[in-house]
């Protein structure tokens, strides 16, 4: 009896603790064949792009062109990670809303597929992969600012350049500064300020006065201040100016009265540019080439800045889109910068700022 | 709770079984994965490489945000203690005029925290909270800005972190025997000599948990910090999430984390070593429940009852102004200017008005409940035998449990896709990348310190002669777990996995890397939803998806622990009667 009633012991006991491994699935409504992770013939699209309803948009309009797609959203950073983390076994097919930077990431990682969409043609050669081997095709584009409280400062008055901002005393403590180079908006405009400083000498390949410059960055700018907006923080008087997207412009100026103007440094902006790629290993290539045939044309491009607000590539698209839009894009003038350097120092700059820099 | 030695130990089948299926668990999940990319990143190209230190100790800003790390975490233990006993004393010990209402005021940390426990005390004490007008129209030459830096945030981790005790405490408060008190009383020791002498001395296996686990809080502070912390105290845990984002960088993140890690370690050496020193549990035969304690000195009565009402008010106005917030439009949650008409219902038809809106909340119950259940469960049977038995091989596997607190969740989620994307021998050739099982088990591995310390504290606190009287009555040792030590336990397993169950579900370090793409847990959408850069009603869905939140968190805790609370009664009756009602059959075959 004593025996009999250990040895069911040991039996409910290993049940129980079988269950924290390889039958853990068994509570979950479905248990995929573990080979290959998307499930079927449903697409899996990685994007940072999803927010503000762009995520359940693009899955209906997809259905309705014939494409069963599954999106899987997060931050820029986050994706990146997460595809470099996966080229074992890769779970997404195609990856779009990265911007050139995380591309290059994902090119050196060798984590993508080039293929040449249908629509190559339409999109301006310079806004794609620099390294020309077609690894990334471009889709959306805007301008990295300084977007200034315009009842402040008059074109003249304001800011130049960035270094005007740290080196200028009349700005001292007046601009949002940001809490270390993590965010995409920050690290394009760093790559900005740091491509006049190139040293094959320097610190990670820039110069002293280089780094210097971005002491002076966190030394004399104003903290951000978490959970609350630079327009509110321009609102309120706190601040005068800071980093902005393009397309987030409009919208700040609404919600919280802001009239702001942006800076037009003499060499240009920097520009995010949004682009769409096939993920090495996919086994569903056939079907994302037409996806990405389909989600990059003219027609889908249109209906897609039309809805967000956004600046398309596709030189079809463009002549669609809103004029309003397409003007201000249009006056403002690309910064050159040498993407390729930058993209290969972009993690290391990081480190350093975050060690030495942030205040 | 004497040493056995591991060839006595490995005797009995119900060990040996249990003890199979943990090494292997142990094996595939916390030390293969976490090791393979431990020596990944200390060890490139399979070469050591000690950039890492180098970095860190140059780095100014590194070593002072390890230095607030390591002072919030020494003082949060103490001051959390301070706060979290007083809070369980006068809601379960001491007789307090409306001892339930404060209960209900305290126990608001059960069902929020993060980033928004932070924002809304900021709502209450920021630049323009309601406390710091009120402040400036006393004293106007007051800073704005008084409430940051090192202050504010000991203070607000002190309020937000005393849910263990509340939980734990109480429990193990529950246990002591009413006959210790009055024995004392009629030797003639007063309120506080008893308190200090007899009761909170019963209770300290719980207080060592609870010490440990506000250390570890404090040592992880992220969002306090970040929204009080302001130029002057920074943690390092803001930095170590950013280091582990980058491949190239995770080497720091990897070294800061261990660092912690190892602080950790000795933390829980040191405590082990003093709960081996003493005796947990009543020595009285018959025990019976404890009455509440009235405070005879009628100055300490007043100043108890103040203290007690004043903490009432601190701890509900945050949460009642986060269900306000959820209301209002993003300017006015960021601006803090909150007025009745600029209410609406506009937020939640925002997060909720989609149809495929609550899917997400489905994929994260069905994922935390299984983890939480497999976790608590799994180490109701570990936590036994470590209890049980002590021995080298019982530490071995007691520290090896520890693992997941060394390691950030999102170095955890790594190393389980490293180890695991190709077919690996130690989970029978299967692929887990990709599968709906890998974020489960993350999940479960996620919780198994926590679970062990606190299922550990309270076997720890079972009265032993229990379990003797039913072994020598003959009782089989699943006998003995099923209805003397689970039964005793239980309260404390209950509330375990209510919050294994609250903390996952709004999981996203793991999530991120881990969750199947048709199967997207909240932690994922929440993310989407809420953040800044990428739309202006950011800031309002933070706060309706934490309300959401807290519904469901609520909820877990009132089917989980408010009828444990409930049942309170029946636990006292069934602890006496359950050794001598054995039945004939078991005890005497």
């Amino acid at each position: 009896m004593h025996k009999l009633s250990t040895i069911v012991a040991v039996a409910v006991s290993s049940v129980l603790m079988s269950a924290c491994g390889a039958a853990g699935g068994a509570e979950d409504p479905s248990t995929s064949p573990p080979s290959k992770g998307a499930s079927g013939d449903t697409l899996i699209v990685y994007t940072n792009s999803n927010a503000d309803g762009r995520a359940e948009w693009l899955h209906d309009e997809a259905a309705k062109a014939g494409f069963a797609i599954e999106v899987v959203g997060q931050g820029g950073g986050d994706t990146t990670n997460k595809i470099m983390a996966e080229r074992g076994n890769p779970v997404a097919d195609v990856v779009f809303g990265l911007n050139h930077m995380y591309f290059s990431t994902l090119v050196a990682g060798d984590a993508l597929e080039p293929y040449e969409p249908s629509w190559s043609g339409d999109v301006d050669a310079d806004l794609a992969d620099p390294s020309g081997d077609g690894n990334f095709w471009p889709l959306v584009q805007q301008g990295i600012v300084l977007a200034y409280n315009a009842e402040v400062f008059s074109p003249e008055e304001a800011p130049q350049n960035w270094t005007d901002l740290w080196n200028d005393e009349r700005f001292d403590g007046r601009y949002e500064s940001v809490e270390g180079l993590g965010g995409a908006t920050t690290q394009l405009i760093f790559a900005g300020i740091l491509d006049d400083y190139k040293d094959p000498e320097g610190d990670l390949g820039i110069s002293d006065e280089g780094w210097a410059q971005i002491e002076g960055y966190f030394e004399h700018g104003s903290t951000v201040v978490p959970e609350k907006d630079l327009y509110l923080r321009i609102a309120e008087g706190e601040v005068d100016m800071g980093q902005m997207f393009t397309s987030g412009i409009p919208s700040r100026e609404t919600e919280f009265g802001v009239d702001s103007e942006i800076m037009r440094p003499e060499h240009g902006i920097p520009f995010a540019v949004e682009q769409i790629a096939v993920v090495k290993g996919t086994d569903q290539a056939e079907r994302a080439h037409e996806f990405i045939d389909w989600f990059g044309s003219a027609e889908t491009q249109t209906a897609w800045s039309a809805e967000f607000d956004s600046m398309p590539v596709n030189k079809g698209a463009i002549a669609n889109a809103d004029p309003a839009i397409v003007k201000f894009h249009e006056e403002l003038k690309q910064q050159e910068i040498d993407w390729s350097f930058a993209a290969e120092h972009i993690a290391s700059w990081i480190e350093k700022v975050e060690l030495e820099y942030v205040p | 709770m004497s040493r056995t030695p591991v060839r006595t130990m490995v005797r009995s089948p119900f060990v040996l079984v249990v003890g199979v299926i943990l090494t292997w668990f142990v094996a595939a999940f916390l030390v293969w994965p976490n090791a393979n990319l431990l020596i990944e990143t200390f060890f490139p190209g399979g070469k050591f490489s000690g950039r890492a230190v180098e970095k860190l100790t140059s780095s100014d800003r590194a070593m002072k945000s390890l230095f607030n790390s390591f002072l919030l975490a020494v003082t949060l233990a103490i001051t959390t203690n301070i706060v979290g006993v007083f809070i369980v004393l006068v809601t379960k010990y001491f007789d307090i005029r409306g001892a339930r209402i404060l209960w209900f005021g305290y126990a608001t940390t059960f069902i929020y925290g993060g980033i928004v426990l932070a924002a809304g005390y900021k709502f209450v004490y920021g630049e323009s909270g309601i406390v710091t007008g009120a402040l400036l129209g006393v004293f106007p030459g007051l800073d704005p800005n008084w409430f940051t830096g090192y202050f504010a945030v000991l203070t607000v981790m002190t309020f937000a972190t005393t849910t263990n005790h509340m939980l734990f405490l109480s429990s193990s408060l529950a246990k002591v025997d009413h006959q210790t008190i009055e024995a004392a009383q009629n030797m003639g020791a007063g309120t506080f000599t008893i308190l200090f002498r007899v009761v909170l001395p019963m209770l300290r296996p719980m207080l060592f948990a609870t010490t440990i686990l506000s250390f570890l809080t404090g040592l992880g502070a992220l969002s306090a910090p970040q929204v009080l912390g302001g130029r002057d105290f920074q943690t390092i845990t803001p930095m170590i999430l950013t280091f582990a984002g980058s491949p190239t960088s995770r080497d720091l993140a990897a070294l800061l984390a261990v660092v912690l890690g190892v602080a950790t370690i000795l933390m829980l050496a040191i405590m082990g070593k003093l709960e081996k020193g003493g005796t947990y549990f009543s020595l009285s035969r018959v025990s019976t429940s404890l009455a509440r304690q009235k405070i005879t000195n009628p100055l300490a009565n007043a100043v108890v009852h103040g203290v007690a009402y004043v903490l009432f008010v601190i701890y509900l106005v945050p949460v009642v102004l986060i269900i306000l917030y959820s209301f209002v439009d993003s300017r006015t949650i960021q601006s803090g200017t909150f007025s009745i008409d600029k209410m609406s219902l506009a937020n939640y038809g925002r997060v909720l008005g989609h149809g495929a809106s609550l899917r997400p909340f489905l994929v994260s119950v069905v994922y935390s409940a299984a983890a939480a259940v497999i976790v608590v469960g799994g180490l109701l049977f570990v936590t036994r035998i470590l209890s049980k038995y002590r021995n080298w091989l019982t530490t071995v596997f007691e520290y090896l449990l520890h693992i997941p607190w060394i390691l950030p969740a999102a170095m955890i989620a790594l190393g389980l896709i490293m180890s695991y994307d190709h077919p690996n021998p130690l989970v029978g050739t299967f692929v887990l990348t990709g599968t709906t099982v890998i974020l489960l088990i993350a999940f479960v591995v996620v919780k198994i310190p926590f679970t062990l310390r606190l299922l550990k504290a309270s076997f720890a606190s079972v009265n032993a002669s229990l379990e003797e009287a039913a072994t020598l009555m003959g009782a089989s040792s699943l006998y003995t777990f099923r209805r003397i030590l689970f039964p005793a336990v239980l309260p404390v397993a209950a509330a375990v996995l209510a919050l294994n169950f609250n903390s996952l579900l709004d999981d996203y370090d793991t999530a991120v890397f881990l969750a199947h793409p048709l199967f997207q847990p909240l932690g994922l959408v929440i993310k989407a939803n809420t953040d800044g850069a990428a739309s202006l009603d950011a800031r309002a869905n933070t706060f309706v998806y934490t309300v959401l939140l807290m519904v469901i968190t609520g909820l877990t805790m009132y089917l989980v622990y408010g009828r444990a609370t409930a049942t309170g009664k029946r636990r006292a009756r069934l602890r006496v009667p359950v050794p001598v009602s054995l039945p004939a059959d078991e005890a005497t075959s």
